[in-house]
């Protein structure tokens, strides 16, 4: 930052800077007793000629401010001090209320070490209870982390070099954190300190430092963040009585959670997806909150904005990819090029859509970083007002002390910033004030020296030019010049240096006429002179007056009114949606269409037509024949050597799915949901589309017996999570048997999870099924109650592990069953058909073919690998033909790709049935189209090229079962999402775009890379079924040990 | 494909005690040597060495062709096959794979790729070659007569061998020996994966330790090979020794690599070292496909299904790799590295002709180019007179799912049984199907 030349400001004249120098307290202890003197200091200040900003856009120009006893007791426009107040002179520099940061762990205690998580030890399933708490060692929602507060001198500084006063402050450690307090930074005892007690609840998906198993996925956090928000509501009104299984446990930390709706939650989001995945889980029990975001939100601005909720700021820009060295580049995505351009601007798109927001210094890599941050912010378009807003006022109400921070206003805080300037331009903050004391940053004295100077001494009239950065350099001449370097002759003066706001030198002024060494000392006498001594070549001292030239105030006025008025640079990147290469400007629109003279292959009763046209409207097949007639207004397609088919549905896929598939942790988690963490950035979504690809049913992974609940998506890439989702697909669930699910290739720690065996799986079904059954009968004997009963009794907890499961007994929500060899596959038949219902769809079963009978029986569908085998044992007796010994037995057969890479050409997968066991092709096609969509229940609407079904179709050259055929379109409801042309189109501009993102970051230099290390999102890996490891640990947790790379499971 | 145990855990032994009986020998019998000429009448048949003919006649005797052309007379006690529309192909030979090596991937017991340490330029991949394995039938169902044998590992990891899929034992297999030193390159540039912790700085270190150790070996093998050339070596040290060859000129180099910047210094490797080099892998090698034919150095193309490297790359950068290959006049093979799925090679080929490439040229990525990288195209690769009567009989277009299905198969005149594992259990099942 640019300094401020000393001819332009103001100096302080008064005692205020004598007193900042010592310590005393303005506001005394209360409560304890007096040892000694009682100490009576004068507390009365008053700054005077000032400039007040009171509140965002609220400015007073020479103004006084008076504070008493660390309050402000009034605001002046008369510019007078009142009698007995210490006075600072306060002209040319503005005050600013001080700032709030309402995300902190400012002076709580810091969790312990964490023990190490992951494989090496053996797992912990339970919380140690202790006191009432929770039985998730993630939830301390009965924390008062003001119990803990201690003022912690240390730690402040960070926070007031910047000019903060307060902070909202937390133990950021968990899912429900406690209650934060709201606290002065001020050096005092903690009594004075706190501000409010009890502030808000704090909360992230983040588990911490909790050793406990689960939840190891973003799911498991989302589904434990459900369950103890519905928990707490049942706790309310359930304390106290009696319920069917005994007294109501006494539980604190539900207890602290049934006042979340007064005090309201700040969440720690960790991206735009996630702030809007917990938006989803906390509106839904109208829980107030405030989100921590990340500075991703550009990318998905307008949901953002639809949540209608606070957003917490960090101002963390990353540094620029690394790109000096050649081919760097091939290690950067463009979105990380994006994100390092336009992370600036994100506060000026929050402010443009009207989102309140407040900034915080958590997550900044370098504290100092934040006011050139905050400038660059302003640079980028955010109005000071507007900053300042989100320093003050915002935070003030985030925090709940809006009634007594955040302004400048008689009977608030005696909290306030001096800065010399704009502090949202170029201005700098001189000193902090905590609760009526100084904290000095920087002298209210200039000490700048550097520029021209006329000297008076000795009856002669003398030029100093004091110039250089850090080392200063000077050059002495003899008469006044307004024009620096006209004189005839010059001597450089020596031992220039400026110390206790002095400035010394000497000169050897032989050359000037004036023999010997001469010895100057000056210090500032006011806004524009300077007043000291030289001391001459015999010893004798001589006063020196020094006044600044007026021509060098100018030039500086005119640098610093530059330097002010800096913009950014225009962006060059786009957002798109989302905001990743290939991205969408826009969505695509919906036509009506007629396609003509195209192969189509029904994949219905239909077969395959040739030279046959399809009509569709809004979205929907409403004709298939030959030799229509264009409807008008319809966008004609002339499908003339192509092949249509429907397009292709997988029954069992892992892309755009967020931190972990599996919550692989506990033996059973039906209440976890694919649904919360759907991830509509994922690249995979387009490859898909680009392979025929148009529905995935998105399934949680095999790592435990009952898994969780599954989601459909069509693959509308450029929608929203909400958007993708496939809303008429009835619910489904994961289970899963064999190897995963015992563990077997886990290693040595993990064998005290039951089951261990195929014997054990049988048997927890069965258990689980059986539990859910009496869960049911609870619930209805409560119903059952009579009104004064039911008084007396507490209401049945509402366990959404169950809940899932009773929707699977009552084949409310369809099974989906990871399963390859013949014994486990009758297993689970049998215990369902025990329970009266049946399994679904097995996926996988491999060895289906040696069971397809009793699986046609039993009335399940098979969902298959073509090809897979030999990677491991339930897989050595896999074979190709399998689809055909089980759909020639009356097995509903299909094929899915479980890969990201399968799932571009389940084409040809599907005709691997042809290769090996001469499937008829439309049977073949059916596998990958009407025959998953039979076994996802909605084949009402999909699978094939049927009147009245959703116009999701493919276009492909060739044969589409043939090694040959390559995908030319793929639409779905009429929307086109896949067009290779456009594709070879958008090859280009991602070039473009990349190569212009990579020169303006090479061209910025070193400056580029100025910035935080962490700013990038994290890559979501490619997620298979077996993936299973904790993703808090592997993503968040890494701080405390070390390197951990584990995985769980093979396939 | 199915990478199986993605574990990066040094804990997760795999419970190897499970499976005691899993290598057991399948009951398929070898072909015999051939007794009598063979005529396979009225096939189109891609000699791949002087293209397509249409209705044409193949004539082979003592394990060897002796004609092909139309309307050839059958020799006297030939057997005469009509294979009126079907297609004939030299036998398909599939580069870069562990077959034999592997037979669960998942059961430690089973898996022999990887010896200790990373310079074993000494192990011989043939020594640990299950002829008996229930994977490899599967693989010569699909066409697929030959088998490069390759050691895995980092930096040096041994020698490959080529075999025939069909033998009694390794020996019996062996049709090539010690083709070469297999050489994964040190990795490059950054590696931005979510488990990766090291900081850019830490990763160059370790990169750059790599190369340092890299260069190291080589210069000492040199120095090895000229102290023994000279007498002045008389103390043997396997490792040195194996890596002779290389200097002679008697072994190739098999520089697995597939990061452009890798491929970069592979290339200014061998400006100064001139070794008789292949590049394997070859991921990116369509960004320097104009370098690497100017340096005359043959790809094995091992991604042929492959997902972009990079989440900024087109979708299909991987399928029309062949393509953008051929076109700058690079010299390549088509491989399918790993085990079971090697079956998959010929379809493969397939598709990278729908993103581009010539039909016949993929024919040849998979049968002569192979031949020629590994220097064996006087006897196998391609049908013309005198080669190997190693080839294969499709009914229809053996690149194509619909239409692969191989009647006959013959390796060096043998017929060979085309049955497997998972033919039969679906023999035995349709008969369960067919009874009740």
């Amino acid at each position: 930052m640019k300094q401020l030349p000393i001819k332009r400001t103001a100096v302080l004249v008064g005692s205020g800077l004598l007193a900042a120098g010592l310590s005393w307290s303005s506001v005394a202890d209360q409560t304890t007793p007096v040892q000694g003197l009682y100490q009576h200091n004068p507390n009365l200040i008053a700054f005077t000629n000032a400039t007040l900003v009171t509140e965002p856009g609220e400015r007073l120009e020479n103004a006084t401010l008076v504070m008493e006893n660390g309050i402000i007791r009034s605001i002046e426009r008369n510019n007078r001090a009142p009698q007995g107040a210490r006075v600072i002179d306060a002209s040319g520099y503005t005050l600013y209320p001080g700032f709030i940061d309402p995300y902190s762990n400012y002076g709580v205690a810091e969790p312990g070490s964490a023990a190490p998580r992951g494989r090496s030890g053996t797992p912990i399933y339970s919380n140690e209870r202790q006191g009432g708490n929770a039985s998730n060692s993630a939830i301390h929602a009965e924390k008062n982390w003001v119990d803990t507060f201690q003022p912690n001198a240390d730690q402040a500084k960070n926070y007031v070099a910047q000019g903060f006063t307060t902070v909202q402050s937390a133990r950021l450690d968990g899912i429900f954190q406690g209650q934060a307090t709201t606290v002065s930074l001020a050096n005092t005892i903690a009594n004075d300190a706190i501000y409010l007690a009890n502030g808000q609840h704090f909360g992230s998906f983040d588990k911490g430092s909790s050793t406990q198993q689960y939840p190891a996925s973003l799911m498991g956090s989302i589904a434990l963040v459900r369950q103890t928000l519905s928990d707490s509501r049942w706790y309310a009104e359930a304390a106290g009585l009696q319920a069917s299984n005994g007294q109501v446990e006494f539980n604190a930390a539900l207890a602290a959670l049934a006042e979340l709706s007064n005090r309201g939650l700040v969440f720690h989001a960790d991206n735009e997806q996630n702030l809007l995945r917990a938006h989803q889980v906390l509106n839904s029990f109208e829980v107030p909150v405030t989100y921590v975001g990340s500075g991703f939100e550009y990318a998905r601005m307008d949901d953002i904005k639809a949540t209608n909720a606070r957003l917490i700021i960090p101002l963390n820009f990353p540094a620029a990819p690394q790109l000096s060295e050649q081919y760097s580049e091939l290690d950067v995505s463009l979105a990380d090029l994006r994100h390092w351009e336009r992370a600036p601007s994100n506060p000026a798109a929050l402010a443009e859509a009207d989102v309140a927001f407040a900034f915080t210094l958590h997550g900044m890599e370098k504290a100092a970083d934040f006011w050139p941050n905050l400038r660059k912010a302003v640079a980028h378009g955010l109005s000071s007002e507007r900053a300042l807003a989100a320093l003050t006022t915002v935070p003030a109400e985030i925090a709940g002390v809006a009634n007594q921070s955040g302004k400048l206003a008689p009977g608030f805080r005696g909290d306030l910033v001096v800065s010399r300037g704009d502090l949202f331009a170029d201005g700098e903050i001189v000193s902090v004030w905590l609760q009526g004391e100084e904290t000095k940053l920087q002298s209210m004295h200039p000490v700048d020296f550097k520029g021209e100077w006329q000297l008076q001494a000795m009856g002669t009239e003398f030029t100093l030019n004091v110039s250089g950065n850090g080392a200063l350099q000077g050059k002495l001449s003899i008469g006044f010049s307004d024009e620096a370097g006209d004189n005839d002759t010059s001597v450089k003066v020596a031992n220039l240096n400026q110390a206790d706001e002095q400035l010394r030198f000497t000169a050897n002024l032989n050359d000037l006429g004036m023999p010997g060494v001469f010895r100057f000392a000056l210090t500032q006498s006011s806004l524009n002179s300077l007043q000291g001594s030289v001391v001459d070549a015999n010893g004798q001292t001589h006063p020196l007056m020094a006044q600044a030239s007026s021509a060098a105030s100018a030039e500086n006025e005119e640098a610093s009114a530059a330097s002010a008025n800096a913009q950014a640079e225009p962006l060059i990147s786009r957002v798109t949606y989302p905001n990743v290469a290939f991205g969408q400007e826009r969505l695509p629109e919906q036509q009506n269409l007629h396609i003509r003279n195209a192969t189509v292959w029904t994949a219905d009763d239909q077969g395959v037509l040739e030279n046959a046209d399809i009509i569709v409207r809004n979205g929907i097949i409403r004709r298939v024949g030959q030799d229509l007639s264009t409807p008008r207004g319809y966008q004609v397609i002339d499908a003339t050597g192509l092949h249509v088919t429907p397009g292709i549905i997988d029954e069992h896929s892992h892309i755009a799915i967020s931190q972990g598939v599996n919550e692989g942790t506990e033996a059973i988690t039906s209440e976890v949901r694919i649904g919360d963490v759907v991830n509509p950035d994922d690249i995979h979504i387009y490859r898909s589309l680009a392979g025929g690809a148009t529905v995935a049913h998105l399934l949680h992974g095999s790592a435990n017996p009952i898994g969780g609940q599954g989601q459909t998506i069509k693959l509308r890439w450029g929608e929203n999570a909400e958007g993708l989702k496939f809303r008429e697909t009835p619910p489904t669930i994961k289970f899963a048997l064999g190897e995963n699910v015992k563990q077997s290739n886990w290693g040595g720690a993990n064998t005290i999870r039951y089951p261990q065996t195929r014997m054990g799986v049988a048997q927890i079904m069965q258990d689980a099924f059986q539990q859910a059954r009496e869960y049911e009968q609870a619930k209805r004997d409560y119903e059952n109650l009579s009104r004064a009963e039911r008084r007396r009794t507490a209401p049945p907890r509402t366990d959404y592990r169950l809940e899932a499961i009773l929707q699977v007994i009552n084949s409310e929500r369809y099974t989906h069953v990871h399963s390859y060899v013949a014994s486990e596959v009758l297993a689970l038949m049998d215990v369902v058909e025990q329970q009266g219902f049946k399994i679904h769809t097995f996926t996988h079963i491999l060895e289906g073919y040696k069971v397809a009978k009793e699986i046609a029986e039993h009335g399940a569908g098979a969902s298959s690998f073509a090809d897979w085998w030999a990677f491991k044992i339930e897989a050595f007796d896999a074979i190709p033909q399998n689809m055909c010994l089980m759909m020639e037995q009356g097995v509903l057969t299909s094929i899915n790709s479980d890969s990201n890479d399968l799932q571009r050409r389940l084409n040809t997968e599907a005709a691997k049935s042809v290769r090996y066991c001469g499937m008829s092709e439309a049977d073949a096609l059916k596998m990958i189209t009407l025959y998953p969509a039979m076994q996802l229940e909605i084949d009402e609407y999909v699978g094939s090229i049927t009147e009245g079904k959703h116009a999701d179709l493919v276009f492909w050259n060739a044969h589409p079962l043939s090694a040959y055929a390559q995908v030319q379109q793929t639409w779905i409801e009429g929307r086109k999402y896949f067009d290779r042309e456009a594709d070879l189109q958008a090859r280009e501009a991602v070039n473009a775009e990349r190569q212009a993102l990579i020169q303006k970051v090479l061209g910025a230099g070193e400056e580029a890379y100025r910035g935080a290390s962490n700013g990038y999102r994290q890559q979501q890996p490619t997620w298979h079924c077996e993936d299973n490891h904790d993703v808090w640990l592997d993503w968040f947790g890494d701080h405390h040990h070390g390197h951990s790379h584990e995985l769980g499971g093979t396939e | 494909m199915k990478k199986v145990i993605r574990s990066l855990a040094l804990g997760m032994a795999v419970a190897s005690t499970l499976l005691a009986g899993s290598a057991t020998a399948n009951n398929i019998v070898p072909g015999a040597p051939q007794s009598a000429p063979v005529l396979l009448q009225g096939g189109t048949v891609h000699t791949v060495s002087d293209g397509v003919l249409e209705g044409a006649d193949v004539i082979f005797a003592d394990g060897k062709i002796v004609a092909v052309g139309n309307n050839l007379s059958a020799p006297e006690g030939a057997r005469i096959l009509d294979i009126t529309g079907q297609h004939v192909y030299p036998g398909f030979i599939a580069l870069d794979t562990t077959l034999g090596l592997v037979e669960m991937e998942a059961v430690r017991a089973t898996v022999d790729t990887n010896e200790v340490g990373n310079f074993t330029p000494e192990v011989q991949a043939h020594h640990a070659y299950n002829a008996d394995s229930n994977v490899t039938p599967t693989i010569l169902y699909t066409g697929i007569t030959h088998a490069q044998i390759v050691p895995e590992g980092s930096l040096v990891r041994g020698q490959s061998s080529l075999l025939k899929l069909d033998s009694w034992n390794w020996r019996d297999g062996l049709e090539q020996s010690d083709l070469g030193i297999h050489l994964s390159w040190p990795r490059v540039g950054l590696n931005t994966a979510w488990w990766e912790r090291r900081s850019p700085e830490e990763q160059k270190q370790a990169q750059a330790r790599q190369r340092e150790e890299l260069a190291e070996i080589m210069e000492t093998a040199e120095v090895y090979h000229g102290a023994r050339e000279s007498g002045v070596q008389t103390r043997i040290d396997r490792r040195w020794e194996a890596m002779r060859g290389l200097f002679s000129k008697e072994k190739k180099l098999f520089v697995h690599a597939d990061d452009r910047r890798q491929i970069e210094e592979v290339l200014a490797f061998n400006e100064r070292h001139g070794f008789d080099l292949v590049l394997m892998g070859g991921r990116d090698a369509w960004m320097l496909a104009d370098a690497i034919a100017a340096a005359d150095i043959p790809v094995v193309f091992g991604s042929p299904y492959g997902l972009p490297a990079r989440v900024d790359e087109a979708y299909d950068t991987a399928f029309s790799t062949p393509a953008r290959l051929a076109e700058a006049g690079v010299e390549f093979a088509i491989a399918y590295p790993g085990f079971w799925d090697v079956r998959n090679l010929a379809f493969a080929a397939g598709n990278a002709v729908a993103f581009g490439l010539d039909y016949d040229q993929a024919v040849a990525a998979i049968t002569h180019a192979p031949a020629k990288i590994l220097g064996v195209e006087d006897r196998l690769g391609s049908i013309s007179v005198g080669k190997q009567a190693t080839l294969i009989v499709s009914a229809g277009d053996a690149l194509d799912h619909l239409g692969q299905r191989i009647n006959f198969m013959f390796i060096g005149g043998r017929e060979v049984d085309l049955t497997n594992k998972q033919k039969e259990l679906y023999e035995k099942y349709q008969q369960r199907a067919d009874s009740e």
